[in-house]
């Protein structure tokens, strides 16, 4: 794909967190108006990756955002741009899930600014796109563990941003609200933005557009998730431990037993 | 639903600051009505009418508003101290504030000895002596915290530097102590804390102080909001974490040094408020901050009106009554099982 | 003053002579009210306090301080006292505002007192000038600093009779230590201020006492009025008397080493009673009293 086309786009990447180099030298290309999903084993650095790429870890090397260097975005341009949602986030239990999800619009309120009827608008289409709606006024702490995902991940959706940077969204959920997250997401690529999220589920991971395979530290793979090449690279990063099967016109991985 | 009960709660609470003003000027060692008498009276001496004028105006005024301010400060630190360290042990002497102030008037008492009582014509340089010690004390200590800590961005190494620089500082004090037990009787006078000293002078630099420190921190409301998300998500939507931090730490710390300065040290007001507030009502970080003010004036100027009324016309301690006070309706609020309510 | 001599003198009018007594007498009075107002004090901040008359109100926070109005027999000016002032008995009935440190300013206020004497101390000080009354620092920590504190409240109060009658309290101290026992001229004593060993050193009002009552204070001046001591180094001490309050006099043998002391072995140990016990460490015209409450219980030990 031609460069014009990549949403992000990273060239000899390297980030460090604490005293050690976690990923190196990373060549990543992550196209605009795709789902592309990160996988491999623990410790591959994943989480890491999304997060640089939030801007939460100090860069080095090459980066460009929406077709501009990163150095040039500024920090608020670059929050309503692109959206972060972190692995096992935590919340102050004393929140209700609208007051959270509202925080979602802070980049584009100044410091004095209230909600405006922009802002609640893109409240209740999140919280309506999570099924989070009838309970919007419930605090927190009355919610369960697949409730508080959906809240979390409606604050992240309510950026209403150009590029979604999503670590593990499916965690606590029962699987109809699974599906349903990944319908939305599919929703979203097919607007036009970009998707990039970080799977457990293998199964799940293999229904996106792209994949990038990963281990310790590095990129393995890139490539469409269709694409056998892909496949291959993925049961080599399992150590042989994984089988990718057709199911149903889905392609589903299964744990196996090396031969 | 939120907004109207937390306008609800704030009108309450404005109403009930009132109510402690026009209660404040009726305690003390006389009533109300021997000092209406004397006011309206026009056959009463001239003497009395003056006495009674001095102390309606001159003592017991600034000391409820004195009160009020104070207490408004404290429990302001209190609701920063709690959203910034997503603690909600926290209270506004977290970082060493405490240890700094008692070390600060330790040191003036010992290297300015006398000097610190007499010259009577620099009037304002023996006032500004021991408060302004207690004040650049208290937030040299947070500045020592902040710099053991190397900046404000880990929650947990920053909570630890402040107990150390606590621990530390106190020790310090305790040191000049030994070196000169005079000084033993004169701190202590300082440092326990006590609303019944202030003056006007005092009590509008109290006020003045914290609506500097509450519009900063009502700006940064959404901020505080967002850091209960944690500090990577708030970064993420934007928000320059450190800068911010550190600036709330900052506004932290004048509050605190600015309370501790003309009152003294008073426990649990800091610590208190915001849980009654939370108990109440459930607020963003922008209410909380009114709110909590408003519950910490409240809590303190209370504390203040018993500890005059109580044992008329002995004055008992006001950190005895807000830990009393605060910590009683706290506990029947958590037996209560309020809505909202985390405790 | 001239007589105002009969018409008998033949170089003036008497009317003039009578003119002149008028204006003589006048000019005296005139003379003597100038001398009696505006007479100034100097207090131990050295603050000047300037009075037209003498105090007739008068608060004190410092117990030492309504112990010395009232041994210069002006109790009657007291209208209010501290908490922590308790002697003599009359005072007790006086209404007490607050203590040294901690004064309750609106009682105080209330009172109308045309002089309040304040600890050095006091943070209070500075709210109470500001609220317009007239304050006199006084802390007397020594009886040279006692001797000061007597004189000056004597002139504060415009009495003549203060000189002599400090002279008659400080005989008292001379003549009790004329009645110590000569076998204990010199011993060395250890008085225990407080509980958790504070001692009173040679440098504290207390100290001061038993030198002039000829007994030598293990605890050097250096070491301050009223140091923390070390258990070890009153065994090291060895002292021959130990003087302490009856409140902390039991077990004093089971303290670690301390059962061989000389003191306990030889049951030269005096405790005493509360009232005698402030009157000997308070820094007050009860000097005498408290010497002599030593005296006889030294007089009291048996040889």
């Amino acid at each position: 794909m031609e460069r014009q086309s990549s949403a992000l786009h990273a060239h000899a990447l390297d980030v460090r967190a604490g005293d050690c180099w976690i990923l190196q030298q990373l060549d990543v290309r992550l196209h605009a108006g795709r789902w592309t999903s990160v996988v491999g084993p623990n410790g591959a650095g994943k989480s890491t990756l999304l997060r640089a790429l939030a801007g939460l870890l100090p860069l080095h090397g090459q980066v460009t955002l929406l077709d501009r260097a990163w150095e040039t975005w500024g920090m608020a341009e670059r929050a309503r741009a692109l959206a972060w949602l972190g692995q096992g986030e935590r919340a102050s239990d004393d929140l209700c899930a609208y007051d959270l999800v509202m925080l979602g619009r802070l980049p584009y309120q100044g410091w004095f600014g209230s909600p405006d009827a922009q802002d609640r608008a893109a409240v209740e289409n999140a919280l309506r796109a999570t099924q989070s709606w009838d309970w919007r006024s419930r605090a927190l702490a009355e919610l369960s563990g697949g409730e508080r995902q959906r809240v979390l991940l409606a604050r992240a959706l309510a950026v209403q941003s150009q590029v979604l940077l999503l670590d593990e969204p499916l965690a606590h959920l029962d699987p109809p609200h699974q599906a349903d997250l990944l319908q939305v997401l599919r929703a979203l690529v097919q607007q036009g933005r970009t998707v990039v999220s970080v799977l457990h589920e293998i199964s799940f991971a293999l229904q996106a557009d792209q994949m990038l395979v990963m281990a310790q530290g590095r990129v393995l793979h890139q490539g469409a998730c269709a694409d056998s090449a892909t496949h291959q690279a993925l049961v080599q990063v399992f150590e042989n431990r994984l089988a990718i099967h057709a199911l149903a016109g889905q392609w589903v991985a299964l744990p196996c037993t090396p031969a | 639903m939120t907004q109207r009960s937390a306008w609800g709660t704030g009108l309450a609470a404005v109403a009930l600051c009132l109510v402690v003003v026009l209660l404040g000027l009726c305690a003390g060692s006389s009533g109300l009505d021997t000092l209406g008498r004397a006011l309206l009276d026009a056959s009463a001496s001239d003497g009395a009418q003056a006495t009674a004028r001095q102390i309606l105006w001159e003592i017991r005024l600034p000391r409820t508003l004195g009160a009020l301010a104070a207490g408004a400060l404290l429990g302001l630190a209190g609701a920063l101290a709690q959203g910034l360290f997503r603690n909600p042990l926290a209270d506004p002497f977290l970082l060493g504030s405490a240890s700094g102030a008692s070390l600060g008037v330790a040191l003036a008492l010992a290297f300015a000895g006398g000097a610190v009582w007499g010259a009577g014509e620099s009037r304002v340089w023996v006032h500004l002596g021991l408060t302004g010690a207690a004040f650049l004390g208290a937030v040299l200590a947070v500045a020592l915290t902040l710099l053991l800590s190397r900046g404000v961005q880990h929650t947990l190494r920053l909570l630890l530097a402040g107990v150390v620089v606590g621990v530390v500082l106190g020790a310090c004090s305790s040191l000049v102590l030994v070196l000169q037990p005079a000084l033993l009787q004169t701190m202590q006078g300082f440092l326990l804390g006590s609303t019944s000293l202030i003056a006007w002078p005092a009590c509008v630099l109290m006020l003045l102080v914290w609506v500097f420190c509450a519009s900063i921190a009502w700006a940064l409301g959404r901020f505080l909001d967002a850091l209960s998300l944690g500090q990577a998500t708030a970064r993420s939507l934007g928000l320059a974490s450190p800068g911010l931090r550190g600036l709330l730490i900052a506004v932290l710390a004048l509050a605190t040094a600015t309370a501790v300065a003309q009152t003294g040290l008073i426990a649990f007001v800091g610590l208190a408020a915001p849980h009654l507030v939370r108990a109440t009502v459930r607020v963003s970080h922008r209410q909380l901050v009114w709110l909590a003010s408003a519950a910490g004036a409240l809590l303190l100027a209370g504390s203040d009106l018993l500890a005059r009324s109580v044992l008329a016309p002995q004055d008992l301690p006001v950190g005895l009554l807000t830990a009393v006070l605060g910590g009683g309706y706290l506990l029947w609020l958590m037996r209560r099982g309020a809505p909202g309510n985390t405790v | 003053m001239p007589g105002c001599a009969p018409a008998r003198c033949a170089c003036l009018p008497y009317r003039t002579w009578i003119g002149m007594c008028f204006l003589v007498l006048a000019l005296a009075l005139l003379a003597g009210s100038h001398a009696a107002r505006a007479f100034e004090v100097r207090d131990a901040r050295g603050e000047t306090l300037r009075l037209e008359q003498a105090p007739q109100r008068i608060v004190s926070l410092l117990p030492s301080l309504t112990e010395t109005v009232c041994a210069l027999q002006q109790c009657q000016r007291l209208v209010g006292v501290d908490r922590y002032s308790n002697f003599p008995a009359t005072v007790r009935s006086l209404p007490q505002v607050g203590g040294g440190m901690d004064p309750d300013v609106e009682a105080i206020v209330s009172l109308h007192p045309d002089l309040v004497l304040v600890p050095l101390s006091s943070r209070a000080a500075l709210r109470l000038g500001s609220l317009g009354l007239r304050l006199f620092a006084l802390e007397p920590q020594t009886h040279d600093e006692l001797r000061d504190a007597f004189l000056k409240i004597g002139e504060l109060l415009a009495l003549p009779q203060a000189g002599a009658r400090w002279d008659a309290l400080d005989a008292e101290v001379l003549s009790a230590a004329a009645a110590v026992p000569p076998r204990l001229r010199g011993a060395r004593v250890y008085f225990e201020a407080s509980e958790g060993l504070y001692g009173a050193g040679a440098a504290s009002f207390l100290g001061s006492t038993l030198e002039r009552l000829g007994l030598r204070n293990i605890l050097p001046p250096e070491m301050g009025a009223f140091p923390h001591v070390n258990p070890e180094y009153v065994v090291r001490a060895n002292p021959d008397l130990i003087l302490l309050a009856q409140d902390n006099a039991h077990n004093l043998a089971q303290r670690p080493g301390w059962s061989r002391l000389r003191a306990l072995r030889l049951q030269q140990v005096c405790a005493f009673g509360p009232a005698d016990f402030d009157a000997m460490v308070r820094p007050g015209p009860r000097l005498g009293e408290g010497a002599r409450a030593i005296v006889a219980c030294l007089r009291g030990l048996a040889p």
